[in-house]
């Protein structure tokens, strides 16, 4: 019984799961204090897997499956790339790729009074965070981080926008950083902004070096991470040999 | 068993199974799933805000959309959404995201027999593929009793027409349960449950058992292989 409780959680990490999968089984949990974090549920004494995705795992007691998917679903905390849908009295409405649109409040700047509000058209492209995404309520958005501060939040001038999968964003958010960028990096002097949202914001020189760059990240989905490093290798030759 | 088939197969044995998702660009989910000449394609949009009328928004709305291979949805593809719709909303879990609305559309590529469980499981497929919040997957088989009483599982169109009567049922995945959780979820294992069974025509009730007996059997083999075909997305995540 013993060799089951160490046993059963180190099993399923980093494995594959499937909703369904009895991932862990509290009844024979020595200290049953857990955190879930998204795609697990609680059913009586189980913690039950609800998407189909890796395990993760961190010490001391976190666990959530990671998935990759094309539709959002806001988490507090996110930073998210959102297109102004519409501007009200009060509120922005930003689409930020999820069930529905967020309201981003005119104050929520840094230095944000009633006197300076600041205005955007219609599409503009911001940098912002997830201050509250309760079920059954518009998320709410923020241009400021916790302290109050701009802190790179704000709109995203000139550059390329593309859409991804939720999973390709938290790919190159990853530190230790991921290989595509890290290679993409040392040859090329390029701008990104990443939403955990699937959106991915790109400036760079010249637009065909954007064009390069944001085929680059696309490609690199399904890649490895030595895959990713041959397939930008081979970019940058092509590039100079064109030039 | 000396009961023969039209393609030569036993009476236990399903057509060949064929499954891949992510098949479509612009849906959020999508897969397509083929049991022999049967292929059916399911595609998943949202979850979208708000509810549809008479439905209850403080729970997700899922909404079917059955595509038949031609011609206009009639009364018998009606039937076949409303199936499916309470068969996907008994997997999903529908209080995560209230007030919003998952659309699943399912397009008949070829009829070949065994049609609506061909859907469901392209539907559940698909379900995954969207990411939407399951409580378990489903497994769909049809059942075909004979003139003769025997029992045949899978049947083409052909035998189809040819039989008695014929149950459609819908099991949890219970091999997952089986092999990795093996301790009984609240007092009774999992894969005794049923999800959804559809009769048409006359069976007496140790043919239906017998039916439910060999039907789940066989889905054992079909989740082993659902559960296969979910995974290579998933390791180069």
């Amino acid at each position: 019984m013993e060799e089951k409780v160490s046993g059963s959680p180190a099993c399923f990490i980093d494995k594959p799961v499937i909703p369904g999968d009895v991932v862990l089984d509290l009844s024979d949990m020595t200290n049953q204090t857990i955190k879930l974090g998204g795609g697990l549920r609680q059913d009586f004494d189980s913690i039950v897997a609800m998407k189909a995705g890796t395990l993760r795992f961190t010490k001391p007691n976190k666990y959530w499956v990671e998935t990759s998917q094309k539709r959002y679903v806001p988490c507090v905390g996110d930073s998210v790339l959102g297109i102004v849908a519409d501007s009200r009295a009060d509120n922005f409405l930003v689409d930020i790729k999820g069930p529905t649109l967020a309201y981003l409040p005119v104050l929520a700047f840094e230095g944000g009074t009633r006197r300076n509000i600041p205005k955007f058209e219609v599409g503009t492209l911001l940098y912002v965070r997830v201050v509250k995404a309760n079920p059954g309520m518009n998320p709410e958005l923020s241009c400021t981080d916790a302290s109050g501060k701009a802190a790179e939040y704000g709109v995203l001038k000139d550059g390329y926008n593309f859409d991804c999968s939720t999973g390709l964003s938290r790919m190159l958010l990853r530190s230790p950083r991921c290989p595509v960028l890290e290679e993409l990096g040392k040859k090329i002097s390029f701008e990104i902004a990443v939403g955990l949202n699937g959106r991915v914001w790109l400036n760079a020189g010249s637009p065909s070096l954007i064009i390069v760059v944001s085929n680059a990240i696309m490609n690199s989905e399904s890649l490895t991470g030595v895959k990713q490093r041959i397939m930008v290798d081979k970019l940058i030759q092509n590039l100079k040999l064109s030039s | 068993m000396e009961i023969d088939r039209v393609d030569g197969r036993t009476p236990n044995q399903l057509r060949p199974l064929a499954c891949s998702r992510s098949v479509l660009n612009r849906a959020h989910g999508s897969a397509s799933w083929t049991q022999g000449d049967t292929k059916v394609l399911a595609a998943v949009y949202g979850p979208k805000a708000g509810t549809k009328k008479n439905e209850n928004p403080e729970k997700a709305c899922i909404e079917v959309i059955w595509k038949p291979k031609t011609g206009q949805s009639g009364k018998l593809e009606r039937e076949y959404e409303m199936i499916l719709k309470r068969t996907l909303q008994s997997i999903c879990v529908l209080t995560l995201n209230p007030n919003t609305t998952t659309s699943v559309i399912v397009q008949v590529v070829n009829d070949d027999g065994a049609l609506l469980p061909c859907a469901i499981n392209a539907a559940c497929a698909a379900l995954v593929d969207a990411g939407a919040p399951l409580k378990h997957l489903a497994v769909a088989i049809c059942c075909c009793l004979a003139e003769s009483g025997y029992v045949i599982l899978d049947p083409s169109k052909l035998e189809e027409q040819k039989m008695k009567a014929f149950a459609y049922l819908v099991f949890p995945n219970s091999l997952t349960l089986l092999q990795e959780g093996g301790s009984p979820v609240g007092g009774e294992p999992m894969e005794h449950g049923i999800i959804t069974s559809v009769t048409q025509g006359a069976m007496s009730v140790d043919d239906y058992l017998h039916c439910l007996e060999r039907g789940r059997a066989a889905t054992a083999k079909m989740s082993a292989f659902l559960q296969k075909s979910l995974q290579p997305l998933l390791s180069d995540g």
